[in-house]
């Protein structure tokens, strides 16, 4: 017969049981914590790419000519409608802002971009008709709309959004740029301008701009 | 047998428990008096936000070119008049005491600008030179200027400026007294249309002291009190 050495188990205390008041205390806690966490995110103020407007006051309506008949703002009512003021002969400015644009929207859900209306207005009348706008925003984004208009109605629409433009040197056969504000306006769906961003905005900052304006 | 008595675990657990929901309290207790309080004393003060300002080309009392764009990362206040303009006294001496009010401002080196835009159209760069030189504008810091293209003028002083301007049957122009101070990224910033108990001169330099203030935190964590004073709309009188 050989010793056959014993292990001595080790005296481990019994294992504890938790008491179903230990869970009835966790329980709220963790759902007052989640609670606590949804709604700090929620009232976070978003930090806006551009200026945000306080103001009330309602964004202008106008009319103005598309390749597919007279366009007004208060045609989309209820959208955020971000306003562009551009030219088709742009070199670099617009062409880099509207592709902005236009990836902004493709990181938002389909139907977060299906309530957001992008609209370029011509600030070169002479050279843009309606027919060219609408050709060179599709370039974009099919949904784009462009917009021209006469001299007069150019400049005052431009002028309540706060945007300046000149033509620079040269004529219309020498080819000219134009000198403008280059500001992206986001109108709220409640019809109000509401943010002013400037140019060289990522998209990911416009479009977590917009998402913030759709919730 | 001694009945030896179950040892209780739970007393201590509750204890604990009730430790977590006393510092959850103190805590939410802390942000929402934190929250009254900043709200209630109001320990920063912005203005607010108003509307977009017009855009415009301006043509001065020199025949120099001045843009909206032009002014851009300045404060610009704006008032309105004309250079036959016999009841504007009021608007140049306010203009006049802002001019001279500037070196003393607390501004933190931001520049500033005083702009005057003529709503007669008939009125030319020479007779506005004589107009500003009557007043004693300083020319460094204060511009008299016509609407360059003056289809918009009133697009631009009763559209984007909403002042009011109209002309009587007589020629002469009636004009409301109004000042308006654009910030240097181009939005309005108050309008001061109304006397008050305090001087519009006194409430338009506190004011650019307040812009001035709120731009040097504009960066880093400092800008987050400051939307914060936005959304909780801690205005300066």
């Amino acid at each position: 017969m050989t010793d056959t050495p014993t292990i001595e188990e080790p005296d481990l205390p019994p294992p504890r049981r938790i008491p179903w008041r230990y869970a009835l205390i966790a329980l709220p806690l963790v759902v007052a914590g989640l609670v606590f966490w949804w709604g700090y995110n929620r009232s976070q103020p978003h930090q806006f790419s551009g200026a945000v407007i306080q103001g009330a006051a309602a964004a202008p309506d106008f009319t103005l000519d598309s390749d597919r008949g007279p366009v007004s703002l208060s045609d989309y009512e209820g959208k955020l409608v971000m306003m562009y003021f551009g030219y088709t002969f742009c070199p670099d400015v617009c062409p880099t802002t509207l592709s902005d644009i236009a990836t902004a929207l493709e990181m938002l859900d389909d139907d977060e971009a299906e309530q957001v209306q992008l609209i370029m207005v011509t600030i070169d009348p002479a050279r843009d008709d309606a027919a060219r706008m609408g050709d060179y925003v599709r370039h974009f984004d099919e949904n784009f709309v462009g917009l021209s208009g006469s001299d007069e109605e150019i400049g005052s629409v431009a002028t309540l959004y706060g945007i300046y433009y000149r033509a620079g040197e040269g004529t219309e056969a020498t080819g000219y740029l134009m000198e403008h504000t280059a500001t992206v306006l986001v109108v709220d769906r409640a019809g109000n301008v509401k943010v002013v961003i400037p140019f060289g905005v990522e998209p990911e900052g416009i479009a977590a701009d917009l998402e913030y304006m759709l919730r | 047998m001694v009945d030896v008595p179950p040892t209780i675990d739970e007393p201590r657990i509750s204890r604990r428990g009730r430790r977590i929901l006393i510092a959850v309290a103190v805590v939410a207790a802390l942000v929402v008096g934190s929250v009254f309080a900043f709200v209630t004393f109001q320990p920063i003060q912005v203005l607010p936000r108003v509307r977009l300002a017009p855009g415009f080309s301006l043509i001065d009392s020199g025949g120099a070119t001045v843009t909206s764009e032009d002014l851009r990362g300045e404060f610009v206040l704006y008032s309105f008049s004309y250079s036959s303009c016999e009841t504007c006294g009021s608007i140049d001496t306010t203009m006049l005491e802002v001019q001279e009010g500037l070196p003393t401002a607390d501004l933190r080196g931001y520049p500033v600008r005083l702009v005057t835009i003529s709503v007669d159209p008939d009125d030319t760069p020479a007779m506005l030179a004589g107009y500003a030189g009557s007043v004693g504008a300083n020319p460094e810091i204060w511009t008299f200027a016509s609407v360059e293209d003056q289809r918009f003028l009133a697009d631009v002083v009763a559209g984007g400026f909403n002042t009011y301007f109209a002309e009587n049957e007589d020629g002469s122009i009636k004009l409301d007294r109004s000042f308006v101070l654009v910030d240097n990224a181009g939005i309005v910033r108050n309008e001061y249309k109304y006397q008050t108990q305090t001087s519009d001169t006194e409430r338009i330099l506190r004011h650019l002291g307040v812009l001035a203030e709120e731009l040097d935190n504009s960066t880093g964590a400092a800008s987050l009190a400051y939307e914060a004073a936005h959304l909780f709309l801690c205005y300066a009188p």
